[in-house]
């Protein structure tokens, strides 16, 4: 780690020195940092932003993607090789909100444009590097109020639920939780139990068939993505309960047959494969010399029910 | 009946002892454990991780490990719900077609982690290491990272069916289960591959092909593998190239926990279904308890190395 570290400096200073020449030829070259591909959002999202590529025609994408959603190295070395590539602009979905801000800074200095998206990089941490970056992203804890509202309006004050959560320590399951939990009090539901499946379809299985059995007066599910809706709608279907309403996050095309028979109640879709692409052209304003982005640039989010699925 | 069986089962006879501990305690302790819905549950639950480690014990039993068998799971998965997929097929035929194409692939991968050690003399660790990439890779490859999903029906419906309470699925891993029992303890293969386990030279110098038996241990996990990833898209109506992260270290878990040792030559495959079941009872149990997520995840850990410390035990006492 010592060595790369060591060698990235070096790559640093090398490339600070040299003009960046290759690049600065003609047409801005944009570094898109992206986290796992081996997730549909994430390969809905690339896939956007290398439409938009093709559309806006003026302007070069380098896109990366790394192993896994915790997979952090790939990402670090992504933005230390966009930095000795000399990119005009690196806009990056953060694989951690803390980890990837001593590197951003490092690019910042060398007068790369830096655009954070869809997950926000630490408030404190941002502050103790001395770097000021605006977000451009969803609102997830916003999504998540609003899918639990949905919920929260078809049960009524006093129903039961519970949550199913992502990865802990994941900022955006931490977001969507709160979120969740705004729903909850606001609509005066009664929370019996909150437990994390990581994500995953299967687990979610297994971790809401018990926690039915320990609570078979569960009413509503506040999953926090989709993947985990699926595992808790088959678990539903395997105990024979049609009376239970489940609610997701994030709108993938597996949910839309489980919203079209009522199955699924709710779901936010935050158009993940524009997201990158909106990053993209604020980035591209500031490289054009527009003003700098300042504060929470928020992006789309909309609440997905029978009523306007795809 | 010979000194060593008779030995084994004591050995099982321990773990099973353990496990019931583990039941009475639950049940004593929470209002649901015990109730005809939440032991189907259970068995739901672990019948994936037992259909792996099954095949898992095979692998140990010759000294081996598989790390590759949670992204074998998602290869599988994804090759089979690709052909049960295919427009114009009757249900029957894409089913029968989508399973041979889950095990084929899991033949394929296993027999290549088989042969590549066995060939190359290399820790099996490290290929099959080589192979979790691999697998996983090539999953996401054929499906270019999409999941595929909206199976048919009836075979969705085949996930949940229930035979008097017990599921359908762990059914099908009770039967694997007696055959790889009668496989490892009646017949002359699986012997040799106690032998193989306990003193690979003996076994070579009798004049038996190590090779043979080593390819065999690790395309029958292959095997198991395809079979595991039928009955995870039966149950969940999906396949995504991203299931099954991490199933292989509670595969290899299950197996340990079961009274199998890793240095190879030791443990049965009863002890491997015993070892599931005390997994999936504490991922269970621990719920209807009310521990948090992070505590469940520590007592996990704690049995695991229990397990190993009280199998050093027992071996010292069965060896006086």
């Amino acid at each position: 780690m010592k060595f790369f570290t060591a060698a990235s400096i070096i790559a640093l200073s090398v490339a600070a020195a040299l003009p960046t020449a290759a690049s600065a030829a003609d047409k801005p070259v944009v570094g898109l940092v992206m986290k796992s591909l081996a997730n549909d959002f994430f390969k809905n999202m690339l896939e956007g932003a290398e439409a938009h590529e093709k559309k806006r025609g003026d302007y070069e994408l380098k896109a990366i993607g790394m192993q896994n959603e915790t997979d952090f190295e790939s990402q670090l070395n992504g933005v230390e090789n966009f930095i000795t590539q000399g990119v005009d602009a690196i806009v990056i979905a953060p694989a951690d909100s803390r980890a990837m801000v001593a590197p951003l800074k490092k690019a910042m200095d060398a007068g790369i444009t830096v655009v954070n998206f869809d997950v926000s990089l630490d408030e404190q941490a941002k502050k103790d590097a001395g770097i000021d970056l605006a977000f451009v992203g969803p609102d997830n804890r916003g999504g998540a109020k609003m899918v639990g509202e949905a919920l929260a309006k078809s049960l009524g004050a006093g129903g039961k639920v519970v949550i199913l959560e992502g990865n802990p320590g994941a900022d955006n399951a931490a977001q969507r939780k709160l979120g969740f939990e705004d729903a909850i009090a606001e609509g005066k539901l009664d929370l019996l139990d909150s437990r994390t499946a990581h994500w995953e379809t299967e687990e979610a299985n297994s971790v809401f068939s018990t926690m039915l059995t320990a609570h078979p007066d569960i009413q509503g599910v506040l999953a926090a993505n989709d993947s985990m809706a699926i595992g808790v709608i088959k678990a539903l279907d395997a105990a024979g309960r049609s009376d239970i309403k489940v609610v997701g996050f994030d709108n993938v095309p597996a949910v839309a047959p489980l919203v079209k028979d009522g199955k699924l109640l709710a779901t936010v879709d935050q158009f993940g494969s524009q997201m990158a692409a909106d990053a993209i052209d604020k980035a591209l304003e500031v490289v054009a010399g527009g003003p700098k982005l300042e504060g929470w640039v928020k992006t789309n989010i909309e609440l997905v029910t029978k009523d306007n699925v795809k | 009946m010979s000194g060593m069986s008779m030995k084994l089962m004591l050995r099982d006879a321990g773990i099973g002892i353990a496990l019931l501990l583990l039941i009475v305690f639950f049940s004593l302790s929470t209002e649901h454990f015990l109730t005809p819905n939440n032991i189907s549950n259970i068995l739901t639950q672990i019948t994936i991780n037992l259909i792996l480690a099954i095949g898992m014990t095979f692998v140990i039993l010759i000294g081996g490990i598989d790390l590759s068998v949670g992204s074998m799971l998602a290869f599988c998965a994804v090759v089979a719900g690709t052909v049960l997929t295919i427009p114009d097929l009757s249900v029957f035929q894409a089913v029968c077609l989508a399973t041979l194409a889950a095990i084929g692939t899991g033949v394929v991968c296993g027999f290549l982690n088989g042969w590549i050690s066995a060939f190359w003399g290399l820790p099996s660790f490290i290929v099959t290491l080589g192979m979790l990439n691999i697998a996983r890779g090539a999953a996401l490859q054929v499906t270019d990272a999409r999941t595929i999903y909206s199976f048919p029906p009836s075979f969705n419906a085949f996930g949940s069916q229930m035979v008097v309470g017990v599921p359908v699925v762990f059914l099908i891993a009770l039967v694997l289960v007696a055959v790889a029992w009668f496989v490892l303890s009646k017949t002359v293969f699986g012997r040799l591959l106690y032998g193989i386990g306990n003193n690979e030279e003996a076994v070579r110098l009798a004049g038996h092909s190590l090779m043979f038996y080593k390819v065999a241990a690790f395309t029958i996990a292959g095997a198991l593998v395809g079979i595991a990833a039928m009955v995870y898209m039966a149950r969940l109506n999906i396949a995504s190239p991203i299931i099954g992260i991490g199933f292989e270290l509670n595969a290899i878990a299950a197996v340990i926990i079961g009274g199998t040792s890793l240095n190879g030559g030791r443990g049965t495959v009863v002890g491997t279904l015993l070892g599931a079941c005390i997994i999936g009872v504490l991922a269970n149990g621990l719920i209807l308890f009310g521990l948090s997520d992070f505590m469940r995840q520590m007592i996990t850990g704690v049995v695991i190395i229990l397990a190993v410390i009280i199998d050093k035990y027992r071996e010292r006492i069965t060896a006086s």
